[in-house]
């Protein structure tokens, strides 16, 4: 295989564009809402061939091992081509975590068949009562022998209907402070007693589901970490999932949208349109060069602060605004429920929706900005 | 003369608050959520029934002048039914509805006008030519667009352009060449390809102008109601939703940001009311009537988005759901920010009329 990271920026680039062009399933450029795995299969299965499913992954476990420039470079790329964001929490949150705390084992039993696609992973952590408050989490796994026996409900969990594996925040311990009882546990969601319900979102699409838990026996080998110890993990996680979150991905995605939709409607040039748009994409241009200093860190192998929640904070309120600005002049198409003119481009109402919960999911805007608050600038309270 | 004055404005207050109470039955504050939610996207939208019963309350013709059916009323008292209607979140077209009453009552079409006042047909104005402008051209055989709840229509007015002047015909629905898009609340628009129909009314550019102008302060009295019972499930949630072995509402971050939500709520309301009291007063010039109408839906427009957006944020994963009834006041204001006027024209028309008015 190539080296990549020893490609210019320019080849590099030229290099996913040729192979966007060549393998990328047409019908799946910019979809309207998240796709499901049977809907992205075919794309998947190409960027399997390539070897490309996991790109911020080292080589010796089957990823690219991409610096953080052309990390950046290729979700431009993809970003720019309309790609689609495929169910994707295997390769984004879990691969890494095992990576770093993983035993070999349980390393080499899972992260092979993340690549192969074999897996379809979900992350089960919000529970109806454990929200922003993750840590009052109630959902129960009780050691048996060998097994785990684990009761509970959790909710918002993405794509549960996709997946066949969910990784799962567990109380086993409810004796001592609320974060020191959780443990993080895989669960193989084809076991007995796991049920899966779907959400329609605002969207009226069906991307959340709630998972239920009736007396599911998990192997005791499926415990990442130890016992009780699986809060500071999971925020590790949470680290890896708010860089993913803040990556400029969604927010370059609606810019192309609203200059489209800016051009169709006739208000692209106005002077008050111009200067909007422009401090947007300064936005944007300033937030890729920030994500990229977090990128930086993280292949150097440093672990990253609590300062990441800047990325997701900043990334998510971008999309939005964006959004925002579209639906003010869109005049009345802002009030379609399809795209308009049959455009799949053209659809500020759905953008706008798609929009809402990236403030909402991962993490608040009000967690983040405490968390800025408290943990980055050691304000008192 | 105060005292006569103030025994008045009491007069007209307790009047516009009886007009207020009577909208209960029809459109309960807080909404019938569950007839709401039956009508959704299912054609024409609305509920010909209640459609009825606001056409016997005397809504549709509320401003219409009493010699020719009406209930002789202003646009204050019009405005309170609107609001309450925004807060039901009632479908029925009452604002579109009332803007094709007062051109039927310019153009003396008696027998249709009847029909209209009680709510027996629903008449559609079809100006509208492109998104997002208070202008209708009169093009002659242009497509007209966002035809509001159309599938629900009896007959269309359409503006059309006859030398300086703009007719005005009424073309049944029967035959129409019509064809309709889904909104996000549920409802519908229509795009007509005019043809013929009978002409009621020769010049109808003032009488047009002056009746879509009542249509967006309508509008933007309907978003008040909107964003008030947004905000008052959103303040419940807040009381009532506990994280951190806590009500979220007792968090300063949150306490702000509710107290500054109230603040545009209570600006919309005072730019609303105070819109429909200047132009219900006789001898207001008509560049002072525009400002006001112009002021009054940039604000609602822009706060109806804001406090929906944010209720939507303050409900947390359970407001991106879409069995959760918050969400429905976010769609409804989706809708109608940008009808009769997005708030990026007003403002634009605000500067241009409030000028004049200085000079």
């Amino acid at each position: 295989m190539t080296d990549l990271n020893a490609l210019s920026d320019e080849d590099f680039r030229a290099e996913v564009r040729r192979f966007l062009e060549r393998e990328y399933p047409q019908e799946l450029r910019n979809p309207p809402h998240r796709l499901h795995m049977d809907e992205g299969r075919p794309w998947f299965e190409k960027l399997k061939a390539k070897g490309w499913v996991a790109p911020g992954w080292p080589r010796e476990h089957g990823g690219l091992g991409l610096d953080a420039a052309k990390q950046i470079a290729l979700i431009e790329e993809y970003e720019r081509y309309g790609v689609a964001r495929l169910p994707d929490h295997g390769v984004v949150m879990l691969g890494p975590l095992l990576i770093r705390f993983g035993t070999e084992d349980q390393r080499q039993r899972f992260l092979p068949k993340i690549l192969s696609g074999e897996h379809v992973w979900c992350q089960g952590y919000s529970e109806p009562g454990a929200g922003s408050d993750l840590a009052s989490l109630r959902t129960e796994a009780v050691l048996e022998g060998d097994h785990y026996v684990v009761n509970g409900q959790k909710i918002w969990t993405t794509l549960a209907t996709d997946a066949n594996w969910i990784f799962c925040l567990v109380r086993t311990d409810k004796s001592g402070k609320k974060q020191e009882g959780i443990s993080f546990l895989l669960i193989d969601m084809t076991s007995p007693g796991v049920t899966v319900r779907p959400i329609i979102n605002l969207g009226l699409h069906d991307e959340f589901c709630e998972v239920f838990f009736d007396n599911v026996r998990v192997p005791r080998e499926n415990l990442v970490g130890e016992p009780n110890k699986g809060w500071s993990m999971a925020k590790a996680l949470l680290g890896f999932e708010r860089i993913f979150l803040g990556s400029p991905r969604q927010s370059g995605y609606a810019m192309g949208r609203l200059k489209l939709l800016a051009e169709r409607m006739g208000v692209f040039d106005e002077p008050d349109f111009q200067d909007r748009y422009t401090r947007l994409r300064l936005d944007l241009e300033d937030h890729k060069a920030l994500y990229e200093t977090f990128v930086a860190m993280l292949r150097r192998g440093e672990t990253l602060g609590p300062d990441v929640s800047m990325l997701k904070l900043h990334q998510s309120e971008l999309f939005q605004r964006i959004t925002e600005l579209m639906l003010e002049i869109a005049g009345e198409n802002a009030g379609l429920l399809e795209p308009m003119e049959g455009n799949r481009d053209l659809h500020p109402a759905g953008q706008f929706i798609e929009a809402r919960p990236t403030t909402i999911y991962g993490g608040s805007s009000e967690i983040q900005r405490g968390i800025l608050a408290k943990n980055v600038l050691e304000l008192p309270g | 003369m105060s005292a006569t004055r103030d025994e008045m404005a009491a007069e007209r207050a307790e009047s516009i608050r009886m007009i207020r109470e009577s909208a209960a039955g029809i459109a309960p504050r807080g909404g019938d959520r569950k007839r709401i939610r039956a009508l959704r996207f299912q054609a024409p939208g609305f509920d010909r029934a209640v459609w009825r019963q606001i056409g016997e309350q005397g809504w549709i013709g509320l401003h219409v002048p009493e010699e020719q059916g009406g209930a002789g009323l202003g646009l204050s008292e019009f405005c309170a039914i609107a609001e309450e209607m925004g807060a039901a979140l009632a479908p029925e077209p009452l604002v579109p509805g009332a803007l094709s009453a007062a051109l039927l009552a310019a153009g003396g079409a008696e027998a249709p006008l009847t029909k209209l006042l009680a709510g027996e047909s629903y008449v559609v104005t079809a100006w509208q030519e492109a998104p997002g402008t208070l202008e209708a051209p009169g093009t002659e055989g242009a497509p007209r667009r966002f035809l509001p709840l159309a599938g629900g229509a009896d007959a269309f007015l359409v503006p059309v352009r006859e030398g300086g002047r703009l007719a005005l015909y009424l073309q049944p629905a029967a035959g129409a060449d019509l064809a309709l898009e889904k909104t996000q609340d549920g409802g519908f628009f229509g795009t007509l390809r005019p043809a013929g129909g009978e002409r009621v009314l020769a010049d109808a550019g003032t009488a047009l102008a002056t009746a879509l102008d009542e249509a967006a302060l309508g509008t933007a009295a309907y978003l008040l109601g909107v964003m008030d019972q947004a905000f008052a499930l959103t303040l419940d949630y807040l009381r009532t939703r506990q994280q951190f072995n806590r009500p979220i509402g007792s968090f300063q971050a949150l306490q702000h940001r509710a107290a500054d939500l109230k603040i545009q709520l209570a600006l919309s309301r005072a730019s609303v009311e105070s819109a429909a009291a200047l132009l219900d007063m006789p001898g207001t010039p008509p560049a002072t009537r525009r400002a006001a109408v112009s002021r009054a839906k940039a604000r609602a427009s822009d706060a109806a988005m804001l406090i929906t957006r944010q209720a939507i944020q303050l409900h947390g994963g359970i407001g991106y759901t879409d069995e959760a009834d918050i969400g429905l006041y976010l769609r409804k204001a989706m809708v109608l920010a940008n009808q009769f006027g997005p708030a990026a024209l007003h403002r634009r028309r605000f500067a241009a009329e409030a000028r004049e008015d200085e000079a």
